[in-house]
């Protein structure tokens, strides 16, 4: 099995030694990508008066324990910290699931259709999300499912982009004499993906579930749509804050950065391996 | 993300052989194995595909063929086209069109530009290199909403952040939001913090995939390391490039949650004038600020052939690239 | 698009908390609405479906009924804005499902939920204990449909005043006693924007404008006349209506001469404008009272000041509904009547600062002797009683909160991005005609 480190070694060998000034320059694009998110923190920490201030605070300030629970209660946002933990969990699950599966019958079993069916899934990454939300409404209106979580996990069980993925990556990965061996062993396709595909599949499967997480996680057009207020994912109970009638500048911060803080722990103990995992997609093909 | 989508569909690998033929016993669970279980792994996928894709996309058609309203929606009434030419004769259809194109400029050319740059730099040898990767794509695990309730603080009129950097340097205070270019420029902003840091990586990857030789064969005929970048790099990395273009694109098409909650509670109008409002936020604000089921339809099948178009004209330009 | 009033100031939300808490399970299941949860260990359930805050979590309320009524236990769950609230309650009263047991309703959406949709509400003026008499007419009649029913109890009203800040009237050479201020506009509106451009003369600070926003103004003038958007026979005049006429070209003037802070109400801005004390007068609701010294903050206590208004009008107000398909109908009226009843609305405007539409309320010793101690102890029983008493009766019509909404846009346009008043009015009609009326 090829490792995404070995994929990147043959540039590696060019790599040149930077000057200050190209320190100087990622510095400066650090500290952009940054502050908002700090800014976020001293924002959340302070209270609405100061916020309006001139020269604005830099510093954070002492109100952040208060802030965090105004936001946590005034939106639901403990429902929507839950709920959005249910629905990005699962529908991660289920897209690495449905992809690699997918994946794994488009790059190594040979059926017929199978070059149109490809093409038909690539197709449907051009269909906007928008584009269905109407009738989407109206049927989950008749399901009785608007503002239920069922609604916001179902659409979004199966990623075309994650079949691609996991087609692409099983292509190279997964050489195609471990499975003759094991079809001349007697085992049937979905033992083969069970115990061949499977683990040569695992690195890429982490990053698509990382991917997906994080993107359902801050999906925010179909939840705000069929989703209320009092059942919120953490995208729409932001949402609220922000358009809604709230008191304080401060706890409309401190509800984003609740809401924000899971991935970015999550970016700080794993920004390695997300880098790794986001350019080993991209190299991929 | 992935840059295959425009390259390598056709050359998959060579499919599994058929099993040597004779062996009986499990000869017929052996043929549905290999005839009927490949459509049994991609069904997921189409099944909900069409349930929660194509049905809606095809309803949406039926729809927008009538007037809907969201509090009597069992009353429906057959306009025919009327919604279209509706539409195509109301000014905010086009300034939401116009806004969405020129949006989508100020959010994408300077942001892949930026990227580009960046993934160079981040190419080098250096101290740090690690941390400089995860700080320049923590944004991206910001989510638009937060990420927008931020930046719409910082770019206040009488209390924001930037008008106060730029007063120190002797600026007068701009009037972000209700202006028609300053307001875009801000979500525009907002598109570009997000994603650059993510795109910089991918051409980063696409860079270290260089083979090394074609470096070593310019620096042979004494290439300048920027004639190497303009000369190797950015042809390598062509096909990457037209990729994330693409997805840009589409992404600017479909941009809706930077304009809506940049405005505040003028969101669902794109801001006192529309000034930037897109098609996502018309669409918004038609079918559920004012439940116009049948408009909103309408609204979202345009915005489905204006990405037919975009991606005729992306195939058209990238066989033309291939070819030369 | 949302309706002026976003909801109610000064929440302070404590008890909310634990109702996220018991639903948080709940919500990931995914039920939000009332199905499926009857009585619990004998005891009946009441769901209630609010927005902004309403305050009778904040005022006990619902505690004091369970207190009463150890059969009955109390669920609220309360939406922010008020245009995702009734969104969703639309869908649901689509759908026939996940209606909590009581709907709250906002003025500007009753008369359109009224004549669309009174079938699928109780009658309230038939349930137990409430008599017409017990409301002001006026707004008994808001809630009553084509077929005679009553669809919703009113809960209160928003009387409307002028709050000023007594110190910058001071700078400006302006009276500052509230009498004497009243004085100042009471022969009408136009003197309210004549007595702006002294103060703008007068005031040494270019950065503190007379008044907040036009759209304010604009809203104030028109909802103090008993002909506004409708006729009486549901058609739409706002157009026609010389009064909207008016109250568009004084207030777009007064946005041309420099008179407003170029805010929208309800912004982030326009909070920060309280707490920077960027303008001086505010026509204020009753219910914005506790906004603005929430948002102005106690640094800004006692510079602010009440005065009497040029002319009474009527800002928001909300109702109470009992959809017909809930499985607690009587239960749930009997707590309707009893949260509209006057000692509970007088407490609210007491705690709460919503002022009652409740007659008995109205004239309780304890509303009507009222005051506000962060505005200067100004007697607010009193000026909003006043207000309250020369609201005029108003035709309302389905689409009138969007409609208001749409005007007030209008006049951003001119006070924000600089448009003619002409070309404004030709926009927003051109809107309202396609996208609210249309």
């Amino acid at each position: 099995m090829t490792t995404p480190a070995l994929r990147l070694r043959p540039g590696a060998g060019r790599q040149l030694h930077g000057g200050p000034v190209t320190f100087v320059v990622l510095a400066v694009a650090a500290i952009v990508s940054l502050f908002p998110l700090y800014w976020t923190v001293v924002a959340a920490s302070t209270s609405n008066n100061r916020i309006t201030r001139t020269p604005p605070p830099l510093v954070p300030g002492a109100n952040l324990a208060h802030n965090l629970k105004e936001a946590y209660t005034q939106v639901h946002m403990g429902t929507a910290l839950v709920n959005t933990f249910f629905v990005a969990g699962s529908v991660a699950l289920a897209t690495v699931l449905f992809a690699t599966l997918a994946g794994f019958a488009f790059a190594k079993l040979r059926f017929k259709g199978r070059s149109l069916l490809l093409m038909l899934v690539i197709g449907t990454m051009m269909v906007p999300p928008q584009l269905g939300v109407v009738p989407l409404f109206m049927l989950m209106g008749d399901l009785g499912w608007s503002n239920q979580l069922q609604a916001v996990v179902l659409p979004t069980l199966v990623s075309a982009f994650g079949v691609f993925f996991m087609r692409q990556y099983l292509a190279e990965a997964l050489p195609t004499e471990l499975i003759e061996a094991a079809r001349v062993d007697g085992a049937h396709s979905l033992r083969i993906f069970w115990h061949v595909v499977l683990p040569v599949a695992r690195p890429a499967m982490a990053v698509l579930g990382m991917l997906t997480f994080v993107q359902s996680w801050n999906d925010l057009f179909w939840p705000m749509i069929v989703l209320n207020g009092d059942n919120p994912t953490v995208q729409v109970a932001l949402s609220e804050l922000g358009q809604g009638y709230v008191p304080d500048r401060s706890v409309i911060m401190a509800g984003a950065l609740l809401g924000t803080l899971p991935l970015l722990l999550v970016f700080v103990v794993l920004g390695r391996q997300i880098v790794g995992g986001i350019m080993q997609g991209a190299v991929k093909g | 993300m992935a840059a295959p989508a425009l390259t390598d569909t056709h050359d998959a690998p060579a499919p599994v052989p058929q099993a040597p033929p004779g062996r009986t016993r499990r000869s017929l669970s052996d043929w549905l194995d290999r005839t009927a279980a490949p459509y049994a792994y991609v069904t997921p996928f189409f099944a909900v595909f069409a349930a929660f894709g194509l049905y809606p996309l095809l309803y949406t058609g039926w729809i927008s063929l009538h007037r809907v309203e969201l509090q009597t929606p069992d009353r429906r009434e057959w306009v025919g086209l009327g919604n279209y030419t509706e539409m195509l004769v109301d000014d905010r259809f086009w300034n939401a069109l116009w806004n969405t194109f020129t949006i989508g400029v100020i959010s994408t050319v300077p942001q892949l530009l930026m990227a580009l740059g960046l993934a160079h730099l981040l190419n080098y040898k250096l101290r740090g290199s690690a941390f400089f990767r995860v700080a320049v794509l923590t944004p991206h695990a910001t989510s638009v909403a937060a990420g927008t309730l931020v930046f719409s603080l910082m770019f206040g009129r009488d209390f924001g952040m930037i008008n106060w950097l730029l007063d120190l340097v002797g600026v007068h205070p701009v009037d972000w939001e209700s202006g028609h270019w300053t307001s875009q420029i801000a979500i525009g902003s907002i598109v570009t913090w997000r994603w650059t840091g993510y795109n910089a990586l991918v051409y980063l990857a696409a860079m270290q995939s260089v083979p090394t030789d074609l470096y070593e064969a310019s620096a042979i005929d004494g290439a300048s390391r920027w004639q190497q970048f303009r000369k190797v790099t950015i042809p390598s990395l062509r096909p990457t490039i037209l990729f994330t273009v693409v997805v840009s694109t589409i992404g600017a098409t479909q941009l809706f949650g930077e304009p809506l909650l940049f405005g505040g509670t003028a969101g669902a109008r794109g801001g006192t004038d529309g000034q930037y409002q897109t098609l996502g936020v018309l669409l918004y604000q038609q079918g559920w600020a004012l439940f116009h089921f049948g408009r909103a339809a309408a609204i979202a099948w345009a915005m489905f052939l204006i990405l037919i178009l975009i991606a005729a004209v992306n195939a058209l330009v990238s066989r033309r690239l291939r070819r030369a | 698009m949302r309706t002026p009033r976003k909801g109610h100031p000064g929440r302070t939300a404590a008890l909310l908390c634990a109702a996220v808490l018991a639903t948080g399970l709940a919500g990931c299941g995914g039920d939000g609405g009332g199905d499926g949860q009857g009585s619990s260990g004998g005891r009946t359930t009441l769901n209630l479906g609010l927005f902004g805050v309403m305050g009778y979590e904040e005022a006990g309320l619902f505690k004091e009924y369970e207190a009463q009524h150890p059969d009955i236990r109390i669920k609220s769950t309360s939406t922010a804005d008020e245009q995702n609230y009734y969104r969703t309650l639309q869908t649901r009263l689509a759908a026939n499902s996940g209606l909590a047991d009581i709907q709250a309703l906002e003025v500007g959406r009753i008369r359109e939920v009224a004549t669309v949709q009174s079938a699928k509400f109780t009658d309230m003026s038939t349930a137990a204990g409430v008599k017409e008499d017990g409301w002001l007419p006026w707004k008994w009649a808001q809630a009553k449909a084509p077929d005679g029913k009553v669809i919703g109890l009113g809960t209160d009203i928003g009387p409307m005043a002028i709050c000023y800040r007594k110190d910058m009237f001071a700078k400006a050479g302006l009276p500052t006693d509230r009498q004497a201020v009243a004085g100042l506009w009471s022969s009408g509106w136009d003197a309210y924007v004549e007595a702006g451009r002294k103060f703008k003369k007068d005031y040494p600070d270019r950065k503190v404008a007379y008044m907040d926003t036009a759209s304010g103004l604009n809203n104030a003038m028109t909802a103090s006349a008993a002909r506004q958007y409708y006729d009486a026979d549901g058609k739409a005049i706002y157009k026609d209506n010389p009064l909207v006429r008016k109250a568009w070209t004084l207030s777009t003037q007064a946005a041309r001469d420099g008179l407003t802070a170029k805010l929208r109400q309800f912004d982030t801005a326009w909070d920060q404008g309280f707490s920077n004390s960027r303008f001086a007068t505010v026509v204020c609701p009753a219910w914005m009272t506790a906004h603005i010294a929430d948002k102005a903050g106690p640094a800004n206590k006692d510079k602010w000041d009440v005065a009497a208004p040029p002319a009474g009008a009527n800002w928001g107000g909300s109702f109470l509904a009992v959809p017909a398909t809930g499985k607690h109908v009587k239960e749930a009226q009997a707590l309707a009547a009893w949260l509209t009843a006057p000692e509970q609305e007088a407490k609210l405007f007491e705690e709460q600062g919503l002022f009652p539409s409740s007659t008995g309320a109205i004239s309780a010793s304890g509303v009507s002797a009222a005051k506000l101690a962060y505005f200067n102890n100004a007697p607010i029983g009193k000026i909003f009683g006043d207000s309250a008493k020369s609201i005029p009766v108003a035709v309302l019509g389905p689409k009138d909160g969007a409609i208001k909404d749409s005007i007030s846009n209008g006049i951003q346009l001119v006070e924000q991005q600089g448009k003619s008043p002409e070309d404004a009015w030709k926009a927003t009609t051109k809107t309202i005609d396609k996208d609210v009326i249309g």
